[in-house]
């Protein structure tokens, strides 16, 4: 246990007695502290801009980071801080265009758009912005300190459960699920999965022969990520908007415009009525973000659909449901999704496996760096001499905690500060959005072709929603497929080409029968 | 065929025939190896199966929708509208990207800037050559949509447009010496 | 940086003078587009800007750097091939990738003379790698397992990866189940998890294997490695060829050996200058930079691919 202390304190002691990068008032200010700082207010605005997103920002800067800061011990805790900054900030900046423009720059914050839109219609966009940063950041920290307690036990555990065949059939469940629960109908869900997986395999296989490109060799390492998503889940949205002032159609819900007479901001009573949704997806958070390569958007979907199974049946006949702009539904999905977060550096910190596109940056910023080796070796309390990698992992719990002090005082009121961008017009603001996107698209993948990827992503993200086919489990599978194919692959393989691989463990026998069942169930219900 | 006039029949017809299609002609043509292959004295799982899977939920999705659909009433989901609009902007895309693309190479050539022998792919770092594409295909790409969205046709849109290219070129060109604005990357 | 060191940096910078003096006589013609065949962000790709950054600041070139990345470096040839070959467009990549990856698809329309090798910055310490307190820790244990009937799982990240697999099996009489993963990162991932039981890695392991998390349990090249001396080498143990591997820069075939010398020669004296981050980056992660160019490379590169091609013929028989 006093060893456990002494590296807590060691920990701290790295982030503040770090090289000073300038000083102020003859007082040195290390550089983890300052580039903390810079990456949240970054991750906030990148979050808030409609078409960015806290991963793009990540992997645009890190090459930067590196440039300015080296590759020595030193540089470890600054570039971390920077990134787990932005990480922290884009997590609470999402909300932002989410509610105010309904338009989701992550997957996850299209959960938020459902109740956080409607709020702004109806004049409140204050106050749903005000709940969206209070859920964020309890969430986020609710997670830190399970992150904290958890690290060294929980992830050897979940990882020494699950071999490959159970790991398939996880994604497998994770994938009917979000096909089963997502939308109006399972058939236009699972339509959804099988679209977004089609577009995935396009040459991802293992030999040399591309397939599925029909010899396009633009095509030949796949479509990019990153201009599929933007493209399905941006562009589609933005089309949509436009072709509806096109043809003069109002947004669905306006007839609730200016319904909201009462003031705009946080109201008495409204911190009390969310507390439960927001323990409850802090909960859920964690125990996803926890799980190896299951991300935040299963968790805002979980957190979002059970908490409006919950207020259902609590609330009155009068009581409004979620969807249509109630604090409650911001509350269960920016709860959730930020909870993901830091229990997700559970597997990153302690086995080396991202659950998320913002993990892979923390790995890769190791990676080029060197000196912390992110795995088993990392928690090793026993060790003869000091265990520096130990010292760095409570180094970054010491960034976490001043990150989220941060964002609980000036990250609020940075983040509604972005809502200045309310006042554009949607007629000028989305156009430009559209330029914006493309841009940072062209950015990360410099080729035209990736425009048209994602012009050709937002044409099919329209044409869903024209259809009322969501999303979602599109881009959700598109992310899921390639692991999807290669836990299959490796754990066929492993067992020597047994036909029958998958059916060989209680556990993956009964993920997948509740996969099946989930798809039955609610197919029969809706 | 009244049957045919639900747009949910009609899609889940459709998957079932894009996904019965894939499977006997693309997926076989557009893969290097079958569903399962023999490789170094073991099977192992092929290029094929992945997709074979994806399309074989499309077809399960497909008939599942027809299945969901055959009591509901009608609706009309896509008029011709959409398919209008469709063209529209991947005319306004096709026009501006191009915009993008050449009219750096264009001035170059014309003007004769640069030397001889020299042409846009030397020049593309160099200002302001390097802007020029971007900041009137920019501009085209965001004042066309203003204009369709809004309905009317105004310069000040296309300068909103130049407004916010000039913006993009702030944020990324001017900090960033390794970050490429397009068309930079494509000559 | 202690005194031999500096006194030894300068003396690389001495040896390479001459070639600086060539490469000051050329110029680019415009800006160098630098294509790199790895994920952003990685090690190899701060490798590459590092590299990049380095000429930039020495030379006053423009270098712009962008990812052409997918099916093993194949879609980088694709696009190096049709760029000019004036010294305007290089690619970074591996040598299994002009060696082995060429050999093995035809189909790709590609071929050794469509390219010209500039230099390789760094070799792979590639081994054989398992945890070090597990049941496979030496190359005994993994032959007495195999012999008892347990299925031994051998994680791979390349088709070559792969096939060197099957051939040390089959040299030595033992039929693994080679799993192919994303990466050596992965491939450790895997081994720490159970998932896999040995795997090849190219270098990664050195720190897990230094703090005795991992070990060597044979070494894929020909010199031994820092960590693990005593591993026994492949080739000792049943393969009849090595597993090695550099990072390299090519260019489009058909360059004036001028301008091939000016190009290789900026590469080989930022890595020699102990001052550049690329330089620190390489030693950190490889232990030095190693700088093979001209007709030693040609020669190099001409020997993997004879060693492909036998490989290739003995694993399809």
């Amino acid at each position: 246990m006093s060893e456990a202390i002494s590296y807590i304190w060691l920990g701290v002691l790295a982030v503040f007695e770090a090289p000073a990068l300038f000083s102020l008032a003859g007082i040195g200010i290390p550089a983890p502290l300052v580039m903390l700082l810079c990456g949240l207010l970054t991750g906030i605005a990148v979050g808030a801009t409609p078409g960015l997103a806290g991963p793009m920002a990540m992997a645009v800067s890190l090459p930067i980071l590196i440039s300015v800061f080296g590759v020595s011990a030193d540089a470890l805790l600054p570039v971390f801080a920077f990134l787990i900054g932005i990480m922290k900030g884009a997590t609470v900046g999402g909300a932002v265009p989410a509610i105010l423009f309904n338009t989701p720059g992550t997957p996850d914050a299209f959960m938020t758009t459902l109740d956080g839109h409607p709020m702004t219609l109806r004049g409140t966009p204050e106050r749903a912005l005000k709940i969206a940063h209070f859920s964020s950041v309890s969430g986020d920290t609710v997670s830190d300190i399970v992150l904290f307690v958890c690290a060294p036990f929980l992830a050897v555990m979940v990882e020494s459960v699950l071999d490959l065949p159970e790991k398939t059939a996880l994604i497998i469940l994770s994938l009917s699920f979000i096909a089963a629960v997502m939308g109006a109908s399972v058939a236009k869900g699972l339509i959804s999965v099988s679209l977004g997986m089609v577009s995935a395999y396009v040459a991802t296989g293992q030999g040399f022969h591309p397939r599925l490109t029909m010899g396009v060799e633009a095509l030949s390492d796949g479509f990019p990520l990153i201009a599929a998503v933007l493209g399905v889940l941006i562009l589609g949205e933005v089309f949509k908007s436009i072709f509806d002032m096109w043809r003069g159609i109002r947004r669905k819900r306006a007839e609730d415009h200016n319904a909201d007479l009462a003031p705009d901001g946080l109201r008495p009573g409204d911190i009390r009525r969310i507390l439960p949704h927001i323990g409850r997806s802090s909960l859920i958070g964690c125990m996803v973000g926890a799980l190896p390569g299951v991300g935040s958007t299963l968790a805002a979907t979980l957190g979002h659909s059970l908490g409006k199974r919950r207020h259902e049946t609590r609330k009155g006949p009068t009581d409004k449901s979620f969807g249509e702009g109630i604090p409650e539904g911001i509350a269960a999905t920016e709860a959730a999704n930020s909870a993901v977060s830091g229990a997700n550096l559970i597997p990153v910190l302690s086995l080396g496996i991202p659950g998320n596109a913002a993990a892979v940056f923390l790995i890769l910023a190791a990676d080029s760096i060197g000196g912390f080796n992110p795995g088993p070796s990392v928690f090793n309390f026993a060790a003869p001499e000091i265990n520096p990698e130990l010292v760095v992992a409570f180094g970054i719990f010491t960034l976490m905690a001043l990150g989220n002090l941060l964002n609980w005082t000036i990250g609020g009121i940075f983040m509604r500060s972005m809502g200045v961008m309310a006042r554009v017009p949607n007629r000028i603001l989305l156009p430009v959005v559209l330029l914006v996107t493309l841009t940072a698209i062209y950015v990360q993948e410099t080729s035209l072709a990736a425009l048209w990827v994602a012009i050709g992503f937002g044409v099919l993200g329209f044409f869903f929603r024209v259809l009322e086919i969501s999303v979602l489990p599109f881009v959700i599978a598109f992310i899921l497929a390639g692991s999807l194919e290669n836990t299959a692959r490796q754990a066929f393989s492993a067992s020597g080409g047994d036909p029958f691989f998958l059916f060989r463990s209680p556990v993956a026998c009964g993920m997948l029968a509740a996969a099946v069942i989930l798809v039955v169930l609610l197919a029969r219900k809706k | 065929m009244e049957f045919l006039r639900k747009p949910n029949a009609m899609l889940g017809l459709l998957a079932v025939v894009l996904g019965i299609l894939a499977l006997a002609v693309w997926v076989p043509a557009d893969t290097g190896s079958g569903l399962v292959e023999k490789a170094r004295g073991k099977y192992r799982i092929g290029d094929a199966l992945a997709p074979a899977v994806a399309f074989s939920l499309l077809i399960f999705s497909g008939l599942l929708l027809l299945w969901e659909t055959r009591s509901k009433p009608a609706q009309q989901l896509i008029t011709r509208h959409h398919l209008v609009f469709t063209g529209g902007l991947l005319l306004i895309f096709a026009l501006s990207l191009a915009a993008m693309r050449w009219t750096g190479p264009m001035a170059v050539a014309l003007l004769g800037a640069g030397g001889e022998g020299a042409g846009y792919r030397e020049l593309r770092d160099t200002v302001p050559w390097k802007y020029l594409g971007f900041a009137l295909g920019g501009s085209s790409l965001v004042g066309a949509f203003i204009c369709l969205a809004s309905r009317k046709l105004r310069l000040r849109f296309f300068l909103i447009g130049l407004a916010a290219a000039l913006a993009m070129i702030l944020l990324y060109d001017l900090p960033f010496d390794d970050l490429l604005l397009p068309p930079n990357g494509d000559v | 940086m202690n005194r031999f060191l500096r006194t030894f940096a300068v003396a690389a910078v001495t040896v390479a003078a001459p070639l600086a003096a060539l490469a000051a006589d050329w110029t680019p013609p415009g800006p160098i587009k630098l294509m790199i065949g790895f994920g952003a962000g990685g090690g190899a790709d701060t490798q590459a800007r590092l590299i990049a950054e380095a000429i930039e600041a020495k030379h006053g070139w423009t270098i712009l750097p962008e990812q052409v990345t997918g099916n093993s470096g194949l879609n980088l040839l694709t696009a190096l091939k049709d760029e000019p070959a004036d010294g305007t467009a290089i690619g970074m990549i591996v040598t299994e990738t002009m060696a082995y990856n060429l050999v093995a698809s035809p189909e790709s329309g590609l071929n050794a003379g469509d390219f010209t090798p500039l230099a390789t910055t760094a070799a792979f310490r590639m081994g054989l790698v398992a945890m070090a307190d597990g049941e496979f820790s030496s190359w005994e244990q993994v032959k007495a397992a195999a012999e008892a009937g347990k299925a031994v799982r051998f994680g791979t990240a390349t088709t070559r990866q792969g096939d060197m697999a099957y051939h040390l099996g089959k040299g030595a009489g033992i039929d693994f189940n080679i799993v192919s993963v994303k990466g050596g990162k992965a491939i450790m991932n895997g081994l720490r998890g159970g998932d896999l039981d040995i795997g090849w890695v190219a270098g990664a392991q050195a720190k897990a294997v230094a703090q005795g998390e991992m070990i060597n349990v044979a070494r894929g090249i020909d010199t031994p490695l820092r960590e693990t001396p005593e591993a026994p080498s492949i080739t000792d143990i049943g393969s009849q060829f090595y597993l090695d591997g550099n990072f390299m820069f090519a260019a489009p075939g058909g360059m004036d050996p001028a301008v091939r010398d000016a190009l290789a020669g900026a590469i080989a004296e930022v890595l020699a200058d102990s001052g550049t981050g690329a330089s620190q980056l390489v030693t950190r992660a490889f232990g030095g930079a190693t700088v093979i160019k001209g007709d030693e490379l040609d020669a190099m590169l001409a020997k993997a691919a004879g060693d492909s091609q036998a490989l290739l013929k003995d694993v399809t028989e």
